[in-house]
Protein backbone atom coordinates (compact mmCIF):
# COMPACT_ATOMS: atom_id res chain seq x y z
CA UNK A 1 0.00 0.00 0.00
CA UNK A 2 1.48 3.34 -1.04
CA UNK A 3 1.37 6.42 1.14
CA UNK A 4 -1.23 7.88 -1.20
CA UNK A 5 -3.46 4.79 -0.82
CA UNK A 6 -3.03 4.94 2.93
CA UNK A 7 -4.03 8.59 3.14
CA UNK A 8 -7.01 8.17 0.82
CA UNK A 9 -8.28 5.13 2.71
CA UNK A 10 -8.10 6.61 6.18
CA UNK A 11 -9.34 9.92 4.87
CA UNK A 12 -12.49 8.17 3.69
CA UNK A 13 -12.84 6.44 7.08
CA UNK A 14 -12.45 9.82 8.78
CA UNK A 15 -15.19 11.22 6.56
CA UNK A 16 -17.43 8.29 7.51
CA UNK A 17 -16.83 9.19 11.14
CA UNK A 18 -18.20 12.70 10.63
CA UNK A 19 -21.91 11.78 10.44
CA UNK A 20 -21.48 9.49 13.47
CA UNK A 21 -19.88 12.31 15.42
CA UNK A 22 -22.54 14.78 14.29
CA UNK A 23 -25.27 12.36 15.31
CA UNK A 24 -23.80 11.73 18.74
CA UNK A 25 -22.70 15.28 19.52
CA UNK A 26 -25.46 17.41 18.09
CA UNK A 27 -28.56 15.45 17.19
CA UNK A 28 -29.14 12.59 19.63
CA UNK A 29 -28.58 14.68 22.81
CA UNK A 30 -31.80 16.48 21.91
CA UNK A 31 -33.74 13.23 21.51
CA UNK A 32 -32.64 10.88 24.29
CA UNK A 33 -34.15 7.41 24.12
CA UNK A 34 -35.80 6.50 27.43
CA UNK A 35 -33.82 9.39 28.90
CA UNK A 36 -30.51 7.98 27.71
CA UNK A 37 -28.22 9.44 25.04
CA UNK A 38 -26.69 6.74 22.82
CA UNK A 39 -22.90 6.44 22.62
CA UNK A 40 -21.67 5.93 19.05
CA UNK A 41 -17.91 6.59 18.96
CA UNK A 42 -16.96 3.18 20.50
CA UNK A 43 -19.23 1.52 17.92
CA UNK A 44 -17.39 3.30 15.11
CA UNK A 45 -14.02 2.20 16.51
CA UNK A 46 -15.15 -1.41 16.75
CA UNK A 47 -16.74 -1.42 13.27
CA UNK A 48 -13.50 -0.14 11.70
CA UNK A 49 -11.47 -2.64 13.71
CA UNK A 50 -13.66 -5.58 12.69
CA UNK A 51 -13.28 -4.69 9.03
CA UNK A 52 -9.65 -3.54 9.00
CA UNK A 53 -8.10 -5.78 11.64
CA UNK A 54 -6.12 -5.11 14.81
CA UNK A 55 -3.54 -2.64 13.51
CA UNK A 56 -6.05 -0.58 11.54
CA UNK A 57 -8.49 -0.71 14.45
CA UNK A 58 -5.87 0.50 16.91
CA UNK A 59 -4.91 3.39 14.64
CA UNK A 60 -8.51 4.36 14.01
CA UNK A 61 -9.24 4.02 17.74
CA UNK A 62 -6.42 6.45 18.46
CA UNK A 63 -8.04 9.05 16.21
CA UNK A 64 -11.50 8.47 17.66
CA UNK A 65 -9.98 8.70 21.16
CA UNK A 66 -8.67 12.17 20.33
CA UNK A 67 -12.13 13.17 19.15
CA UNK A 68 -13.70 11.72 22.31
CA UNK A 69 -11.51 14.00 24.44
CA UNK A 70 -13.37 16.94 22.95
CA UNK A 71 -16.77 15.27 23.09
CA UNK A 72 -16.74 13.66 26.54
CA UNK A 73 -15.95 16.02 29.42
CA UNK A 74 -14.69 13.12 31.56
CA UNK A 75 -12.44 11.70 28.83
CA UNK A 76 -9.09 13.32 29.74
CA UNK A 77 -6.14 11.80 27.92
CA UNK A 78 -6.91 8.29 29.07
CA UNK A 79 -9.63 7.80 26.49
CA UNK A 80 -7.09 8.05 23.65
CA UNK A 81 -5.36 4.95 24.98
CA UNK A 82 -8.66 3.29 25.85
CA UNK A 83 -10.09 3.72 22.36
CA UNK A 84 -6.84 2.54 20.74
CA UNK A 85 -6.91 -0.58 22.93
CA UNK A 86 -10.58 -1.04 22.11
CA UNK A 87 -9.76 -1.04 18.38
CA UNK A 88 -6.81 -3.37 18.86
CA UNK A 89 -8.80 -5.84 20.96
CA UNK A 90 -11.82 -5.81 18.63
CA UNK A 91 -9.54 -6.40 15.65
CA UNK A 92 -7.75 -9.30 17.34
CA UNK A 93 -10.94 -10.85 18.68
CA UNK A 94 -12.71 -10.85 15.33
CA UNK A 95 -9.57 -11.98 13.47
CA UNK A 96 -8.76 -14.94 15.69
CA UNK A 97 -11.72 -15.79 17.92
CA UNK A 98 -14.95 -14.42 16.45
CA UNK A 99 -15.92 -13.66 12.87
CA UNK A 100 -15.32 -10.49 10.89
CA UNK A 101 -19.01 -9.85 10.33
CA UNK A 102 -21.93 -7.98 11.87
CA UNK A 103 -22.35 -10.43 14.76
CA UNK A 104 -18.68 -10.18 15.66
CA UNK A 105 -19.05 -6.40 15.53
CA UNK A 106 -22.15 -6.50 17.75
CA UNK A 107 -20.44 -8.62 20.39
CA UNK A 108 -17.27 -6.51 20.34
CA UNK A 109 -19.37 -3.33 20.52
CA UNK A 110 -21.12 -4.64 23.64
CA UNK A 111 -17.73 -5.44 25.17
CA UNK A 112 -16.31 -2.03 24.22
CA UNK A 113 -19.29 -0.17 25.70
CA UNK A 114 -19.05 -2.34 28.80
CA UNK A 115 -15.35 -1.55 29.24
CA UNK A 116 -15.94 2.17 28.70
CA UNK A 117 -18.71 2.26 31.30
CA UNK A 118 -16.70 0.08 33.68
CA UNK A 119 -13.86 2.62 33.54
CA UNK A 120 -16.30 5.42 34.25
CA UNK A 121 -18.02 3.57 37.08
CA UNK A 122 -14.78 2.53 38.77
CA UNK A 123 -13.29 6.02 38.60
CA UNK A 124 -16.45 7.58 39.99
CA UNK A 125 -16.87 4.91 42.63
CA UNK A 126 -13.32 5.18 43.94
CA UNK A 127 -12.51 8.85 43.39
CA UNK A 128 -15.87 10.52 43.91
CA UNK A 129 -17.63 7.97 46.12
CA UNK A 130 -20.72 7.94 43.88
CA UNK A 131 -23.43 5.38 44.61
CA UNK A 132 -22.86 2.19 42.60
CA UNK A 133 -26.44 1.18 41.80
CA UNK A 134 -27.52 4.29 39.82
CA UNK A 135 -24.31 4.08 37.79
CA UNK A 136 -24.83 0.39 36.99
CA UNK A 137 -28.43 1.07 35.98
CA UNK A 138 -27.36 3.89 33.68
CA UNK A 139 -24.54 1.81 32.19
CA UNK A 140 -26.97 -1.01 31.42
CA UNK A 141 -29.46 1.30 29.74
CA UNK A 142 -26.71 3.05 27.82
CA UNK A 143 -25.30 -0.25 26.58
CA UNK A 144 -28.60 -1.57 25.25
CA UNK A 145 -29.70 1.68 23.68
CA UNK A 146 -26.31 2.29 22.06
CA UNK A 147 -26.26 -1.24 20.64
CA UNK A 148 -29.43 -0.40 18.71
CA UNK A 149 -27.24 1.80 16.52
CA UNK A 150 -24.72 -0.95 15.71
CA UNK A 151 -26.43 -1.95 12.41
CA UNK A 152 -26.35 1.65 11.21
CA UNK A 153 -22.70 2.23 12.15
CA UNK A 154 -21.56 -1.17 10.83
CA UNK A 155 -23.44 -0.66 7.55
CA UNK A 156 -21.79 2.73 7.05
CA UNK A 157 -18.27 1.38 7.65
CA UNK A 158 -18.94 -1.74 5.56
CA UNK A 159 -19.99 0.56 2.73
CA UNK A 160 -16.69 2.44 3.08
CA UNK A 161 -14.69 -0.81 3.36
CA UNK A 162 -16.16 -2.11 0.11
CA UNK A 163 -15.30 1.10 -1.70
CA UNK A 164 -11.69 1.61 -0.61
CA UNK A 165 -9.22 -0.18 -2.93
CA UNK A 166 -8.87 -3.90 -2.11
CA UNK A 167 -5.06 -3.71 -2.09
CA UNK A 168 -5.32 -1.43 0.95
CA UNK A 169 -7.12 -4.06 3.08
CA UNK A 170 -5.05 -5.48 5.89
CA UNK B 1 -86.46 47.48 -53.71
CA UNK B 2 -84.78 50.63 -55.00
CA UNK B 3 -88.20 51.86 -56.18
CA UNK B 4 -89.77 51.09 -52.83
CA UNK B 5 -87.44 53.48 -51.05
CA UNK B 6 -87.83 56.05 -53.83
CA UNK B 7 -91.63 55.88 -53.70
CA UNK B 8 -91.98 55.62 -49.91
CA UNK B 9 -88.95 57.61 -48.75
CA UNK B 10 -91.00 60.40 -47.22
CA UNK B 11 -93.27 57.89 -45.49
CA UNK B 12 -90.29 56.11 -44.04
CA UNK B 13 -88.83 59.37 -42.84
CA UNK B 14 -92.09 60.22 -41.14
CA UNK B 15 -92.19 56.77 -39.50
CA UNK B 16 -88.61 57.21 -38.30
CA UNK B 17 -89.38 60.60 -36.84
CA UNK B 18 -92.49 59.21 -35.16
CA UNK B 19 -90.58 56.25 -33.76
CA UNK B 20 -87.84 58.46 -32.43
CA UNK B 21 -90.44 60.69 -30.85
CA UNK B 22 -92.15 57.68 -29.25
CA UNK B 23 -88.79 56.42 -27.93
CA UNK B 24 -87.84 59.83 -26.63
CA UNK B 25 -91.21 60.40 -25.00
CA UNK B 26 -91.42 56.93 -23.42
CA UNK B 27 -87.83 57.24 -22.19
CA UNK B 28 -88.68 60.52 -20.60
CA UNK B 29 -91.89 59.16 -19.13
CA UNK B 30 -90.37 55.93 -17.79
CA UNK B 31 -87.62 57.88 -15.97
CA UNK B 32 -84.50 55.74 -16.32
CA UNK B 33 -86.12 52.48 -17.35
CA UNK B 34 -85.21 51.42 -20.90
CA UNK B 35 -87.69 52.26 -23.60
CA UNK B 36 -89.63 49.31 -25.00
CA UNK B 37 -87.57 49.03 -28.16
CA UNK B 38 -84.23 49.14 -26.41
CA UNK B 39 -85.56 46.77 -23.80
CA UNK B 40 -86.75 44.35 -26.46
CA UNK B 41 -83.41 44.57 -28.23
CA UNK B 42 -81.59 44.06 -24.97
CA UNK B 43 -83.71 41.05 -24.10
CA UNK B 44 -83.07 39.50 -27.46
CA UNK B 45 -79.37 40.30 -27.59
CA UNK B 46 -78.43 39.35 -24.02
CA UNK B 47 -78.11 35.58 -24.64
CA UNK B 48 -76.11 36.30 -27.78
CA UNK B 49 -73.88 38.74 -25.90
CA UNK B 50 -73.41 36.25 -23.10
CA UNK B 51 -72.51 33.55 -25.58
CA UNK B 52 -70.03 35.81 -27.33
CA UNK B 53 -68.56 36.82 -23.98
CA UNK B 54 -68.12 33.20 -22.99
CA UNK B 55 -66.43 32.38 -26.25
CA UNK B 56 -64.14 35.40 -25.90
CA UNK B 57 -63.36 34.44 -22.29
CA UNK B 58 -62.60 30.87 -23.25
CA UNK B 59 -60.40 32.05 -26.11
CA UNK B 60 -58.53 34.39 -23.74
CA UNK B 61 -58.01 31.57 -21.28
CA UNK B 62 -56.67 29.30 -24.01
CA UNK B 63 -54.44 32.09 -25.22
CA UNK B 64 -53.08 32.62 -21.75
CA UNK B 65 -52.64 28.89 -21.27
CA UNK B 66 -50.82 28.61 -24.60
CA UNK B 67 -48.78 31.77 -24.69
CA UNK B 68 -48.50 32.87 -21.04
CA UNK B 69 -47.88 29.53 -19.33
CA UNK B 70 -44.15 30.03 -19.09
CA UNK B 71 -44.73 33.57 -17.92
CA UNK B 72 -47.15 32.33 -15.25
CA UNK B 73 -44.75 29.59 -14.18
CA UNK B 74 -41.99 32.17 -13.81
CA UNK B 75 -44.38 34.34 -11.83
CA UNK B 76 -45.28 31.36 -9.62
CA UNK B 77 -41.61 30.56 -9.01
CA UNK B 78 -40.96 34.19 -8.13
CA UNK B 79 -43.90 34.16 -5.73
CA UNK B 80 -42.58 31.00 -4.13
CA UNK B 81 -39.20 32.67 -3.67
CA UNK B 82 -40.86 35.77 -2.27
CA UNK B 83 -42.85 33.60 0.12
CA UNK B 84 -39.72 31.78 1.29
CA UNK B 85 -37.96 35.11 1.81
CA UNK B 86 -40.92 36.41 3.78
CA UNK B 87 -40.94 33.29 5.90
CA UNK B 88 -37.20 33.73 6.55
CA UNK B 89 -37.78 37.36 7.48
CA UNK B 90 -40.56 36.27 9.82
CA UNK B 91 -38.29 33.72 11.48
CA UNK B 92 -35.56 36.31 11.90
CA UNK B 93 -38.07 38.76 13.29
CA UNK B 94 -39.28 36.14 15.77
CA UNK B 95 -35.68 35.46 16.83
CA UNK B 96 -35.12 39.20 17.22
CA UNK B 97 -38.27 39.46 19.33
CA UNK B 98 -37.11 36.57 21.54
CA UNK B 99 -33.64 38.09 21.90
CA UNK B 100 -35.18 41.45 22.64
CA UNK B 101 -37.24 39.91 25.42
CA UNK B 102 -34.19 38.19 26.90
CA UNK B 103 -32.22 41.42 26.80
CA UNK B 104 -35.10 43.32 28.40
CA UNK B 105 -35.15 40.77 31.21
CA UNK B 106 -31.40 41.13 31.54
CA UNK B 107 -31.74 44.89 31.65
CA UNK B 108 -34.07 44.46 34.61
CA UNK B 109 -31.50 42.20 36.24
CA UNK B 110 -28.74 44.73 35.55
CA UNK B 111 -30.76 47.39 37.32
CA UNK B 112 -31.37 45.05 40.23
CA UNK B 113 -27.75 43.91 40.43
CA UNK B 114 -25.44 46.74 39.39
CA UNK B 115 -22.55 44.86 41.02
CA UNK B 116 -22.54 42.26 38.24
CA UNK B 117 -21.02 42.53 34.78
CA UNK B 118 -22.25 40.21 32.05
CA UNK B 119 -21.08 38.81 28.75
CA UNK B 120 -23.69 37.40 26.40
CA UNK B 121 -23.14 33.83 25.13
CA UNK B 122 -25.01 31.42 22.88
CA UNK B 123 -25.59 27.79 23.77
CA UNK B 124 -24.31 25.81 20.80
CA UNK B 125 -24.64 22.25 22.10
CA UNK B 126 -25.86 20.25 25.05
CA UNK B 127 -23.65 17.58 26.59
CA UNK B 128 -23.65 14.30 24.70
CA UNK B 129 -22.81 11.93 27.55
CA UNK B 130 -25.09 10.54 30.22
CA UNK B 131 -22.36 10.86 32.85
CA UNK B 132 -22.08 14.64 32.98
CA UNK B 133 -24.41 17.56 32.53
CA UNK B 134 -22.75 20.17 30.36
CA UNK B 135 -23.49 22.88 27.83
CA UNK B 136 -21.17 24.22 25.17
CA UNK B 137 -21.12 27.96 24.54
CA UNK B 138 -20.12 29.64 21.31
CA UNK B 139 -17.89 32.16 23.10
CA UNK B 140 -14.56 31.61 24.80
CA UNK B 141 -11.48 33.36 26.10
CA UNK B 142 -11.52 35.79 23.18
CA UNK B 143 -14.82 37.11 24.55
CA UNK B 144 -13.44 37.48 28.04
CA UNK B 145 -14.75 34.21 29.45
CA UNK B 146 -12.69 32.25 31.96
CA UNK B 147 -12.99 29.01 33.89
CA UNK B 148 -14.92 29.32 37.14
CA UNK B 149 -17.22 32.14 36.01
CA UNK B 150 -20.89 31.77 36.86
CA UNK B 151 -23.42 31.42 34.04
CA UNK B 152 -27.00 32.63 34.44
CA UNK B 153 -30.14 32.83 32.32
CA UNK B 154 -31.89 36.10 31.51
CA UNK B 155 -33.84 36.00 34.77
CA UNK B 156 -30.70 35.72 36.86
CA UNK B 157 -31.14 32.03 37.66
CA UNK B 158 -27.87 30.16 37.99
CA UNK B 159 -27.22 27.78 35.07
CA UNK B 160 -23.77 26.54 36.01
CA UNK B 161 -20.10 27.35 36.10
CA UNK B 162 -17.62 27.53 33.26
CA UNK B 163 -15.50 24.41 33.47
CA UNK B 164 -13.26 24.65 30.42
CA UNK B 165 -12.50 27.49 28.03
CA UNK B 166 -11.24 27.47 24.45
CA UNK B 167 -10.53 30.45 22.23
CA UNK B 168 -14.04 30.67 20.82
CA UNK B 169 -15.92 28.07 22.86
CA UNK B 170 -16.38 27.13 26.48
CA UNK B 171 -17.93 24.27 28.38
CA UNK B 172 -20.33 24.91 31.23
CA UNK B 173 -20.81 22.41 34.03
CA UNK B 174 -24.48 22.85 34.91
CA UNK B 175 -25.69 23.05 38.47
CA UNK B 176 -26.97 19.46 38.36
CA UNK B 177 -23.60 17.97 37.29
CA UNK B 178 -22.34 15.50 39.88
CA UNK B 179 -19.00 17.37 40.07
CA UNK B 180 -20.52 20.65 41.16
CA UNK B 181 -20.06 22.01 44.68
CA UNK B 182 -20.81 25.56 45.80
CA UNK B 183 -22.14 27.43 48.78
CA UNK B 184 -25.92 27.69 49.03
CA UNK B 185 -28.27 29.70 51.17
CA UNK B 186 -31.94 29.12 51.98
CA UNK B 187 -33.46 32.56 51.51
CA UNK B 188 -36.31 32.26 54.05
CA UNK B 189 -34.24 30.97 56.96
CA UNK B 190 -30.91 32.48 55.91
CA UNK B 191 -29.32 29.08 56.52
CA UNK B 192 -26.07 28.32 54.74
CA UNK B 193 -25.48 24.83 53.32
CA UNK B 194 -23.62 23.12 50.51
CA UNK B 195 -25.10 22.78 47.04
CA UNK B 196 -23.75 19.70 45.32
CA UNK B 197 -24.54 17.65 42.28
CA UNK B 198 -25.53 14.05 42.79
CA UNK B 199 -25.31 11.32 40.19
CA UNK B 200 -28.74 9.85 40.90
CA UNK B 201 -30.46 13.25 41.07
CA UNK B 202 -28.66 14.44 37.92
CA UNK B 203 -30.74 11.99 35.89
CA UNK B 204 -33.86 13.65 37.30
CA UNK B 205 -32.53 17.14 36.58
CA UNK B 206 -32.06 18.04 40.27
CA UNK B 207 -29.29 18.61 42.82
CA UNK B 208 -28.95 18.38 46.56
CA UNK B 209 -28.44 20.84 49.38
CA UNK B 210 -26.31 19.06 51.97
CA UNK B 211 -25.08 19.80 55.49
CA UNK B 212 -28.35 21.45 56.49
CA UNK B 213 -28.21 23.12 59.91
CA UNK B 214 -29.87 20.89 62.50
CA UNK B 215 -31.97 23.59 64.11
CA UNK B 216 -33.51 24.92 60.91
CA UNK B 217 -36.85 23.89 59.44
CA UNK B 218 -37.24 23.86 55.69
CA UNK B 219 -40.37 23.92 53.61
CA UNK B 220 -41.15 22.78 50.12
CA UNK B 221 -40.76 25.77 47.82
CA UNK B 222 -38.08 27.52 49.90
CA UNK B 223 -35.86 29.44 47.52
CA UNK B 224 -32.19 28.49 47.43
CA UNK B 225 -29.59 31.10 46.48
CA UNK B 226 -25.83 31.13 46.13
CA UNK B 227 -24.22 32.17 49.39
CA UNK B 228 -21.15 33.76 47.81
CA UNK B 229 -19.23 32.94 51.00
CA UNK B 230 -16.26 31.53 49.12
CA UNK B 231 -15.86 34.76 47.17
CA UNK B 232 -15.52 32.70 44.00
CA UNK B 233 -19.13 33.22 42.87
CA UNK B 234 -21.55 36.11 43.39
CA UNK B 235 -24.02 35.89 46.25
CA UNK B 236 -27.79 35.95 45.79
CA UNK B 237 -28.12 34.16 42.47
CA UNK B 238 -31.24 32.02 42.38
CA UNK B 239 -30.37 28.32 42.13
CA UNK B 240 -33.78 26.72 42.63
CA UNK B 241 -36.32 25.75 45.24
CA UNK B 242 -36.49 22.95 47.77
CA UNK B 243 -38.64 20.08 46.57
CA UNK B 244 -38.31 17.80 49.57
CA UNK B 245 -36.13 17.20 52.58
CA UNK B 246 -34.71 13.70 53.03
CA UNK B 247 -32.69 11.94 55.65
CA UNK B 248 -29.36 10.41 54.68
CA UNK B 249 -29.28 6.57 54.54
CA UNK B 250 -27.12 6.74 57.69
CA UNK B 251 -30.00 8.52 59.43
CA UNK B 252 -27.58 11.07 60.85
CA UNK B 253 -27.97 14.02 58.51
CA UNK B 254 -30.60 15.60 56.33
CA UNK B 255 -30.37 16.94 52.85
CA UNK B 256 -32.80 18.76 50.59
CA UNK B 257 -33.56 17.95 46.97
CA UNK B 258 -33.41 21.18 44.97
CA UNK B 259 -35.14 21.67 41.64
CA UNK B 260 -33.26 24.22 39.50
CA UNK B 261 -35.09 27.38 38.52
CA UNK B 262 -33.30 27.65 35.16
CA UNK B 263 -34.72 25.53 32.33
CA UNK B 264 -31.47 23.69 31.62
CA UNK B 265 -32.85 21.67 28.71
CA UNK B 266 -34.06 24.56 26.58
CA UNK B 267 -31.46 27.28 26.97
CA UNK B 268 -30.42 29.15 23.84
CA UNK B 269 -28.78 32.23 25.23
CA UNK B 270 -27.06 32.69 28.58
CA UNK B 271 -25.09 35.40 30.34
CA UNK B 272 -21.69 34.89 31.90
CA UNK B 273 -20.87 36.95 34.98
CA UNK B 274 -17.43 38.25 34.10
CA UNK B 275 -16.98 40.33 37.25
CA UNK B 276 -18.80 40.99 40.49
CA UNK B 277 -18.32 42.74 43.81
CA UNK B 278 -17.32 40.10 46.33
CA UNK B 279 -19.17 39.98 49.64
CA UNK B 280 -16.03 38.81 51.42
Amino acid sequence: MTRHDFLVKWGVYALALLPIWFLEAYLLPHFPILGVKPVLLPLATVAAAVLEGAAGGAGFGLGVGLLSCFLYPDANGGFVLLFALMGLAAGLLTQYVLRQDFWGCLLCSALALGVLDAVRILSRFFFRAEALYPMLRLAGMELWISLLFTPLVYALFLWVFRRVPKRTHF
Amino acid sequence: MKDFFRNNGVLLLIIAVLLSLIVAVTSALLGGFADPFSNLLGILSTPIRNGINSVVGWTEDRYQALFRQSELEAEYEQLKKDYAELEQTLREAQQAIDENERLRNLLGLKEERPDLEFAEATVTAVGSTNWDSTLTLGQGSSSGLAAGQAVIDEYGNLVGLIDEVGTNWSRVMTIIDSDLELGGLVARTDSAALLEGNFELMGQGKLRLSYLPENSEFMTGDQVLTSGLSGLYPAGLVVGHIEEVRTDPSGMTRYAVVAPEADLQNLRQVFVITSFASTQ
